[in-house]
């Protein structure tokens, strides 16, 4: 007969006692800062953003995002300009250096930025739509959950490294194949979670009651069951732009990513790995590129995650 | 006991200010095991300072047991956790003095602290669930309580094994390596006890200890509090929100209200002249096992208890007093003494000699009985597998059937009242009437169509809407009262325009009004919110609603508002209902008929008044006797304490599934087989209901009121 949730808002309980129920309406203001309105899923991940860890992620990105966009219009040379001596260290020409075939590593980073980031800003967000289909599967029919789950099960089975070489064999190097990888190494994580998340709204009451009223199916999962599962899919979906990221450059330091001589971080950063000594600045600038995305993509799932709880 | 009574009261009136515990040391008295004087607790939260516990002063002397009773949001669990200095920050102690054996706990180090809880001072917490560690056996647990305060391991061990015995666990030798996991929620209890016993405290602090427990398990940890206090003269502070509870165990109260004392003194005092018109309106409007208000609604108290983030002024009660002056909405009321000894309370109006009038309940809406009542459910020999979706893809699990062969039937404008303790099948047998569980065998027929797989769904839905016992789960979060009344409105097929108009007027029929249409319920406090939950089961326009403990979640001064408002809506729209509760007293009011089920089975059924003035089941008989009176007078009754602990569905027992709890069965005598061997029927009585009972009418209620 206790009960666990402090109640804030009106005071009285519906009959008549007026004085007091107006009191309700003098709270919101102060209400509201501590427990977002119910409807407003939107207005909940803009306020992460407007934390200082959603504000920093916001920042960085937009600004990765810029220089990935506008890298033809700053270097509007192209990636695979060559200057005169090759393995050059940093100049006022060259600000990191030139690569073993003359080209400009600064210039090949950005590139490598726009190859990454068309890369992960795709293959993550259909990751996370399959992913999430795939799991919700059980919503149809019970059988049709178990043997998707075993099926997300096998993938998870496999390291993702030996899930993209087996990719590139079918499919050859290069974007597609990439994409691919990371589509796939992206499903169960997506799966599982949506189908933890259908199962524990399933036997929410208030999906009972639709139940009981008599309210379709399909009502029950767009109105009462898919909004309730999003929010940690939108959160694992933050997290997972840096494990994409990692499979790329991974795919690619073993020689599996982007078809030379498009550029990549991962691409570079195995081909800097031989001159190391020589020309330190042939990794530490894609290798800083790469963090700083990591960083930005941890900020805003640790951001979307405290607004997603603060409930 | 009268002697120090006198000195308590001049303590009382020592305030929350810096003199008070100047002036501390001289006025103490050296009988009192615990005096807490002006205690202030506060949280500080972005919307200010949250005064969760204000000004609180009470006393205990040895061997006394204290209730501090309250709904929720009064203050009285933050009272016990600053007591231990237990509050967690952003809580802090603003003022007052916790004086144990006269030195005051607020004082003394940390470390002296902690030597002292569990040593001198322990606590036992409401759910023995989370309060034990899953991983570490019972046996080491209440090892663990006393090699943290310096016994050694073997000396320990043996200690537990006797801890064990005293709070009544049988075969202490085999359960002491027992895991939690291992024990059901009552001997759960009992452990939870053992270990706060363990280094032989002078006091211990319950909170809400039986609340999460049933009541025939309830009435046997209620009888080990006691016996402790008889046999090691260990003082109890009582938290609890239920004055059955009160009545039956404490010597002294102390009613709390918005973090307020608001009245406090001797328990027949409280009970039989209370000063307060709190405590008088709280007496007035619990349900009842003797109901007096025939063909009356029950006395209820308007409004909701307050938000401690935000009390009214003046006296924290004004808002909901009927007898509430200018005075009450401006000054605090002082906890001044009264006429009878050790008794005080705060009210401007009753300090200068105002009695409290009884509170008037208005005549019952009359009934409206379409000519004769029309059957419109109708169950036969249903039975329900709650364990067939648990198997894998390979495996078909055993069969656990929660309900096993029940048959009843509910008319249009009647109530049934469905009773038995958590996991007998009561939540299960409504969900199935509703379609959320399929039934495994047996038929259930809504109006005169037999509902069966998933044709005959719809029909049950136009005419069966189901209440949840949660308000806070059954409302979905993310969406406005409009929104669920309106999803609620296009099912029954009302044109979109007509939505609007239709959900304020059904908000009225609650009692809600058209303001509180587009907030979201955590706007609502519990009581508001189990009316949209019943609004939006009218939306369906129903012909029969099945309330699964529509009001077992809401505070006491609550629970007679939504009884009374289930009460009219069923007189003014002829709706017939199935009433669950676990408890006797809370259905009583509203059923005509009364069913009383034990392990997936009926075991009594029939009229109200027969089955409440003449049980002739001793199930029945046992949780008449069980349910707390919150009357003094009874505390002297007779009581049938039942032992053990529900079996499990998986397995029932041979023959009479109560046998193994049975105080007339082959527990107690030995030469009656029957009841091993053959599963007794439901036949009728000589008082008219029926009862499954090989000896039926044995055993009816011992030392009840007539």
């Amino acid at each position: 007969m206790t009960k666990a949730l402090p109640v804030p808002g009106s005071p009285s309980d519906g009959a008549p006692v007026p004085a007091v129920e107006d009191t309700a309406q003098q709270v919101p203001p102060a209400g509201r800062s501590r427990r977002p309105r119910g409807g407003g899923a939107w207005s909940r991940y803009a306020s992460a953003l407007r934390t200082p860890k959603g504000m920093a992620a916001a920042v960085l990105l937009v600004l990765l995002v810029a220089v990935a966009v506008l890298a033809p219009v700053i270097f509007p040379g192209g990636y695979d300009q060559q200057a005169r001596g090759a393995l050059q260290g940093p100049s006022g020409g060259h600000w990191l250096g030139t690569d073993e075939f003359g080209r400009d590593i600064l210039v090949r980073t950005v590139y490598g930025l726009r190859t990454d980031l068309s890369l992960i800003l795709t293959a993550v967000p259909v990751s996370l739509v399959i992913g999430t289909l795939l799991g919700l599967s059980g919503y149809l029919s019970k059988p049709l959950g178990a043997v998707t789950q075993r099926i997300l099960d096998i993938i998870l089975g496999f390291p993702g490294l030996i899930l993209g070489i087996m990719i590139v064999l079918v499919i050859g190097t290069g974007w597609l194949a990439l994409f691919m990888a990371i589509v796939i190494a992206g499903l169960p994580g997506f799966g599982r979670m949506a189908r933890g998340g259908l199962l524990s709204e399933q036997q929410r009451e208030y999906v009972l009651a639709a139940r009981v009223l008599g309210v379709k199916r399909s009502t029950i999962m767009v109105r009462h069951i898919l909004p309730n599962v999003v929010d940690p899919l939108l959160v694992q979906a933050s997290v997972f732009m840096v494990v994409a990221i990692f499979i790329e450059a991974g795919l690619s330091i073993v020689g599996l990513g982007i078809n030379p001589p498009n550029p990549s971080l991962g691409a570079m950063l195995n081909v800097g790995a031989r001159y190391v000594q020589s020309l330190p600045s042939y990794v530490i600038g894609p290798g800083a590129v790469l963090l700083l995305l990591a960083l930005a993509f941890t900020l805003l799932s640790d951001a979307l995650n405290q607004a997603a709880t603060r409930r | 006991m009268n002697s120090s009574q006198n000195q308590t009261t001049t303590t009382a009136r020592t305030g929350a200010t810096a003199a008070a515990v100047a002036t501390g040391t001289a006025g103490a008295d050296p009988d009192l095991l615990l005096d807490v004087r002006g205690l202030r607790t506060q949280f500080r939260t972005h919307e200010g300072v949250v005064r969760a516990v204000n000004d609180v002063s009470f006393s205990v002397r040895p061997g006394q047991i204290l209730g501090i009773v309250g709904e929720s949001g009064s203050g009285k669990s933050v009272t016990a956790r600053s007591i231990l200095r237990m509050v967690r920050p952003p809580g802090e102690i603003a003022a007052g003095e916790v004086r144990y054996r006269g030195t005051d706990l607020l004082t003394l180090g940390e470390k002296e602290m902690r030597d002292l809880r569990g040593r001198e001072i322990a606590m036992v917490f409401q759910d023995p669930q989370s309060a034990l560690n899953p991983v570490m056996t019972v046996g080491d647990q209440i090892a663990e309580a006393l090699v943290v305060h310096g016994t050694d391991k073997k000396a320990a061990r043996e200690r537990a094994r006797e801890l064990l015995g005293q709070v009544g666990i049988p075969d202490v030798e085999r359960r002491l390596d027992d895991y939690p996991h291992q024990f059901s929620g009552g001997m759960r209890q009992r452990v939870v006890i053992a270990v706060a016993l363990a280094s032989k405290p002078s006091l211990l602090l319950a909170d809400e200890p039986t609340t999460a427990l049933d009541v025939t398990i309830q009435a046997q940890i209620l009888r080990l509090l006691g016996q402790l206090r008889d046999e090691l003269g260990i003082a109890v502070v009582m938290i609890t929100h239920d004055m059955g509870v009160v009545a039956e165990m404490c010597d002294e109260v102390v009613v709390m209200y918005g973090g307020r004392v608001m009245e406090r003194g001797p328990v027949d005092v409280i009970f039989n002249s209370p000063q307060l018109p709190y405590t008088a309106d709280l007496l007035a409007a619990m349900p009842r096992l003797d109901d007096i208000a025939e063909g009356r609604s029950l006395p209820a108290i308007p409004g909701s208890p307050p938000d401690p983030a935000n009390l009214p002024p003046g006296c924290p009660f004004q808002p909901r007093c009927r007898m509430a002056v200018d005075i009450c909405a401006q000054q605090v009321p002082d906890l001044l003494p009264r006429a009878e000894p050790g008794h005080s309370a705060a009210c401007h109006v009753t300090q200068h000699g105002e009695r409290i009038p009884p509170l008037v309940t208005e005549a019952a809406s009359a009934r409206v009985r379409s000519g004769e009542a029309r059957p419109l459910l109708q169950i036969t020999d249903l039975r329900v597998d709650v364990n067939n979706d648990s198997g894998g893809l390979f495996r078909r699990p055993d069969p656990v059937y929660a309900v096993d062969g029940v048959s009843l039937t509910v008319s249009s404008g009647e109530t049934l009242g469905l009773v038995g303790e958590s996991g007998c099948g009561k939540s299960t047998l409504a969900r199935t009437i509703v379609g959320i569980n399929q039934p495994a065998s047996g038929t259930i027929q809504v109006g005169d169509q037999v509902v069966g797989g998933k044709s005959g769904g719809d029909a049950v839905r136009r005419t069966v809407q189901y209440v949840f016992q949660d308000p806070y789960a059954s409302l979905n979060p993310r969406r406005t009262i409009r929104q669920s009344l309106d999803e609620a409105l296009a099912v029954r097929g009302v044109p979109t325009r007509e939505r609007d108009a239709e959900a304020r007027a059904l908000l009225a029929r609650v009692g809600l009004a058209d303001r509180h249409l587009d907030r979201y319920p955590q706007a609502f406090s519990g009581g508001q919110r189990q009316r949209v939950g019943i609004a939006r089961a009218l939306a369906a326009d129903p012909k029969l609603l099945v309330l699964d403990e529509p009001v077992s979640a809401l505070d006491v001064s609550i629970q007679a508002q939504i009884i009374n408002l289930l009460e009219s809506l069923r007189d003014e729209l002829d709706l017939g209902y199935l009433f669950i509760a676990h408890d006797l007293s809370v259905v009583r009011h509203l059923s005509d008929r009364v069913v009383v089920m034990y392990l997936g089975a009926f075991v009594e059924m029939g009229d109200a008044e027969a089955v409440y003035n003449s049980p002739q089941h001793p199930y029945t008989a046992a949780l008449l006797a069980s349910s707390p009176i919150p009357d003094t007078a009874e505390r002297n009754r007779e009581r049938i304490v039942l032992g053990g602990d529900l079996p499990s569905p998986k397995n029932p027992p041979s023959g009479c599934r109560f046998r193994t709890r049975c105080p007339i069965g082959p527990l107690v005598h030995a030469d009656r087989t029957i009841c091993i061997e053959q599963p007794p029927p439901l036949v009728p009585t000589g008082t008219g209901q029926l009862a499954a009972c090989h000896f039926a009418g044995e055993l009816s209620r011992a030392g009840a009121p007539a």
